[in-house]
């Protein structure tokens, strides 16, 4: 008999746990439980700043999240188009510059990462921890430096992956075959000497973070490695190989586009000037690599992508929650809600989502019908896209922010006003 | 000038007012605020001593001054050629269509035809138009004139300025024109039939008597222009390359750094853009009234 | 010398084409580009054509029409403010004389010549304190700043060539001063009032960063949606919504161009 209840309770806690494991997330800051969360967040409008350049991801937002929200959690989602993250900053600054009270700002969630985060976390202007207490946090790979890291910088909880990109190249097959093509910065050398004028790269900088990155796997693949890079910023590691970086791009600019007298600011200029022909590489960040410009008649149908086989550096984009949000309850729903499985699994599909990775860890997902559409979308990325084994392969992280700021401002300095 | 009336000053303040109260209220609120800035203000990251260290920076610091002192040589440069033709070629349009008796009210709507095209969308036509793989570029190559877009020259995107001396041009010569076109309406026909059957050249007749009509709003107009070239940021930062660039683009990039402190040198960047158009602006007035008490 | 003249009017002819081209090149890549789905170098023509950037456009889930919405009330509200207080001011302006005037006018002027970045930041956080952020009205009255400049230039202009003769003609035949301002002053300067309201609707109906910044992300007008296509750098949606954007404003213009050419206005400086 005692044995029996014993049995029992033994196996009413293990029920238990197993039933009530999502219990075991703490509630968000300022709430009791999800279930609070959720309750509250019924009614509220959710007023989300991102980047309103992407009709595809304008689309998907109104198209995937908008009537879930509504249906499902009674929240109205207001989306606002920003032209650069920056503004939505720049509007949560200014509104800690007023005063304005607590729970009356105008922006309940932000796309954001890097140096916008930085911006800030550093003024305290965030809410949070809240990014491990939303149930699908589990879904999350939170040990991946990638992601508890964003631009080199402890995330620390107050912002959550939304989806990933990850550097790495377009070319035209129709003028170049695949066996042409450079693998790495030693043979883009050689590439960029036999083909003078037709090869640029976006300019570090402002709105050219892409161009930061070109440049910082440069120091990479000189340097032998990227391991000694991660950690703190090491001014004699950085100091010791700048000289041959600059000296480099130095070399290259007598046979770049415009001699190097001039850069595309950005991914788009950059773009444009492959699609008609200026030059003959453009850098992308998505994981379906050319194929949503295919889709969209932005990029010739014969576009295709590539990687160099090592040194490519890929991050995540996070959302995060002002600290003086009108909506904290709705913006948490909604963080929670494009973590969803069959949602991740959409946003990667170039015909409808807008073509970046997935925020979530596959090998985390268990429930197996969500396994098959997350696998199943990362196999239909379109021919425009990189072999993904290829990206893998060359996948390295982004390093300690002071790197950006330096390399940013050194080659303005030193190559481009030489 | 018409004739000095007898006013009460109590009429001018209630004629003043309104504009004035809401000039200084709105503009110098907002403009005060930039310069505590610019001073250093900074509550929000702990600043709130006061210093000219922005200014110094701006202008002797190797980490700003070099992008600042090219920046003003580019931004005078810009602004002072967009000016000129601009005014130039508004006084040659609008003489023409003036003289053009037929259609003119066809021709001086054709030229308004671009006012309301914002700054935004007359550079993003010109990148359209005149990048190397842009239109005019497509159609030479149509002709045979050119092979590659490489071969076509480099009109936007250059280092020297022209593809934005040509947006504003194409911008802001309607604008003048549209002001001296309305001027020069009420030039009385008869004055210069009078002034040709004496034997006044075509020159004459624009050097005495079209000329002092239209002057005071084409100078103006052109103040106005040189001012707005000065300070604005859009067509630069699209048509403009990285170095040199025009001062307001520097001033926005300093204001978005992800380091606050950047802002102050920001605002103090931008009171220095202030004061240049208000040193133009405030000699031509001072001039004018020398030249008025001159007779 | 009729040969002469004769020639030399065709000459002026070509020259007027000419430019008119020039000055409409522009407008006809934005036209062609708004239905261009596929359109690469060396092609002059667009190579896929397509109605989706209007589609979308026009598709219930869109923006567009609420923010066209937005700018029309705006710019609707901004236009006869302006000119009620600009005209007083382009009045005193432009018939008096008085001590300080240089100074008034260069205070009038400076919103004009004041990069927008110096003024709007700070005008932000003064209408967040204030309250009047996040609204049209808030907006509205921010739009003040840099249209004002403009209405007070041009009334003063207008004043300068103005004589008062029918004015003080009318008060000795014994008319009140609200019936010789509304029979004799605003009929006589109705060109410039024309001119200044399209001027003011124009600078309100394109202005993006004081939108931006005062309407804190909850005020959407066109120029908000345009810049954000801009920065997007998708050609086709760009075309599209910058021909929205200008296509009333044009409207406006041409309704102002027949106001101003009916003979008993015609003139702004017959006075």
């Amino acid at each position: 008999m005692r044995f029996k209840v014993w049995l029992m309770v033994i196996m009413i806690s293990l029920f238990t746990r197993v039933a009530f494991a999502q219990e075991s997330l703490e509630a968000p800051p300022g709430f009791a439980s999800w279930d609070d969360v959720l309750s509250q967040a019924n009614g509220q409008t959710v007023n989300w700043y991102l980047y309103g350049g992407s009709d595809a991801i304008n689309g998907f937002v109104d198209t995937f999240y908008a009537p879930l929200l509504a249906e499902e959690y009674g929240i109205t989602l207001n989306r606002v188009p920003v032209a650069d993250t920056v503004d939505a900053v720049n509007q949560v600054l200014s509104e800690a510059e007023a005063g304005v009270a607590e729970n009356s700002g105008a922006v309940d969630l932000i796309w954001i990462n890097g140096e916008n985060f930085f911006t800030l976390q550093q003024a305290n202007l965030l809410y949070g921890p809240w990014a491990k207490t939303i149930p699908n946090s589990v879904l999350v790979d939170w040990d991946n430096p990638a992601i508890n890291l964003d631009f080199g910088r402890p995330v620390d909880g107050y912002e959550s992956p939304w989806s990933s990109a990850q550097f790495h190249f377009i070319y035209d097959s129709a003028r170049i075959a695949e066996a042409n093509l450079p693998r790495s910065f030693a043979e883009l050398t050689a590439w960029i000497q036999a083909n003078p004028g037709r090869f640029t790269y976006i300019a570090p900088g402002p709105g050219g973070y892409m161009g930061t990155r070109f440049v910082k796997q440069i120091f990479f693949e000189l340097s032998g490695g990227q391991d000694q890079w991660l950690g703190d910023f090491n001014p004699t590691l950085y100091n010791g190989w700048a000289p041959q970086v600059w000296a480099l791009l130095n070399d290259w600019s007598a046979d770049l586009w415009r001699q190097g007298a001039t850069y595309p600011a950005n991914e788009n200029e950059m773009r444009d000037l492959f699609a008609n022909s200026e030059v003959d590489f453009a850098f992308t960040q998505e994981i379906s690599g050319a194929s949503v410009y295919i889709n969209d008649g932005r990029l010739p149908e014969t576009a295709r992508a590539f990687a160099f086989t090592e040194n490519m550096i890929g991050d995540f984009n996070y959302v995060a929650i002002p600290a003086n949000a009108a909506h904290k309850a709705a913006a948490l729903v909604l963080a929670n809600l494009i973590l969803q499985p069959n949602l991740q699994a959409a946003q990667v599909l170039p015909e409808n989502g807008f073509g970046l990775g997935f925020g979530i860890d596959v090998s985390r997902v268990t429930e197996t019908s969500d396994r098959l559409v997350l696998e199943e979308s990362a196999a239909n990325l379109g021919a425009g896209a990189a072999d993904p084994a290829e990206l893998a392969a060359a996948l390295v992280s982004d390093l300690a922010a002071e790197y950006q700021t330096r390399v940013e401002a050194d080659w303005e300095a030193y190559v481009l006003r030489r | 000038m018409s004739s000095a009336d007898r006013v009460s000053s109590r009429q001018l303040v209630l004629l003043l007012a309104p504009a004035l109260v809401l000039v200084l209220l709105l503009f110098g609120g907002g403009f005060a605020y930039s310069v505590l800035q610019s001073l250093g203000w900074q509550p929000l990251i702990g600043r709130t001593t006061l210093s000219l260290d922005a200014y110094h920076n701006l202008l002797f610091a190797p980490a700003y001054q070099e992008v600042f002192w090219s920046g003003l040589i580019f931004s005078l440069w810009v602004s002072t050629a967009s000016t000129l033709l601009s005014a130039v070629l508004a006084v040659l349009i609008a003489l023409l269509i003036h003289q053009a008796v037929q259609r003119s009210q066809l021709w001086s709507f054709l030229f308004q035809f671009n006012l309301p095209v914002p700054h935004l969308v007359a550079a993003i036509g010109m990148l359209f138009l005149l990048s190397q793989s842009g239109l005019v570029s497509r159609g030479t190559a149509a002709l045979g004139l050119t092979t590659t877009p490489a071969d076509f020259p480099v009109l936007v995107r250059d280092t020297s300025g022209i593809g934005i001396i040509i947006a504003y041009v194409w911008k802001e010569m309607p604008f003048i024109g549209v002001i001296v076109f309305g001027v020069l309406k009420s030039l009385n026909a008869s004055v210069v039939q009078a002034a040709r059957n004496l034997g006044a050249n075509g020159w004459q007749r624009f050097r005495y008597i079209i000329l002092p009509l239209i002057a005071p709003s084409l100078l103006s107009s052109s103040l106005i222009v040189f001012a707005f070239t000065f300070g604005a940021y859009e067509i630069p930062a699209l048509l403009g390359v990285r170095y040199p660039r025009a001062l307001p683009v520097t001033a926005l990039f300093l204001f978005n750094d992800a380091d606050l402190n950047s802002r102050t040198e920001a605002m103090a960047l931008s009171v220095l853009i202030t004061l240049v158009t208000s040193m133009v602006i405030g000699g031509y007035l001072w001039l004018r009234g020398i030249a008025q008490r001159l007779g | 010398m009729a040969a002469r003249h004769r020639s030399t009017a065709w000459l002026r002819t070509l020259t007027l084409v000419f430019i008119s081209m020039v000055l409409v090149a522009p407008l006809i890549a934005f036209l062609l580009n708004a239905f261009a789905r596929s359109w690469f170098y060396p092609h002059l023509i667009p190579q896929q054509w397509t109605l989706e950037a209007w589609a979308r456009i026009l598709s219930p889930q869109s923006d567009v029409l609420q923010a066209m919405g937005n700018s029309l009330l705006i710019a609707g509200v901004v236009t006869p403010t302006a000119l009620l207080v600009g005209l007083p001011a382009g009045r005193a302006l432009g018939l008096y004389t008085f001590r300080g005037k240089r100074l008034v006018e260069f205070l009038l002027l400076l919103p004009a010549i004041v990069p927008p970045l110096a003024v709007s930041m700070g005008l932000a956080v003064n209408f967040l304190r204030w309250g009047l952020a996040g609204n049209w009205v808030g907006v509205s009255i921010a739009h003040l700043v840099p249209v004002l400049p403009y209405t007070i230039l041009i009334f003063s202009g207008i004043f300068n060539q103005y004589s008062l003769e029918h004015e003080q003609q009318a008060r000795a035949l014994g008319a009140k001063s609200w019936a010789v301002i509304w029979y004799v002053t605003l009929p006589l300067i109705k060109p410039g009032i024309v001119v200044a309201g399209l001027f003011a609707f124009l600078i309100s109906w394109s202005q993006y960063l004081l939108t931006l910044l005062i309407g804190s992300g909850r005020v959407i007008t066109l120029p908000i949606l345009l810049f954000s296509s801009a920065a997007g750098g998708n050609n086709l949606t760009i075309a599209a919504q910058a021909i929205l954007f200008t296509a009333p404003a044009l409207l406006l213009l041409l309704v102002t161009n027949r106001l101003l050419s009916t003979d008993a206005v015609s003139g702004l400086g017959r006075l």
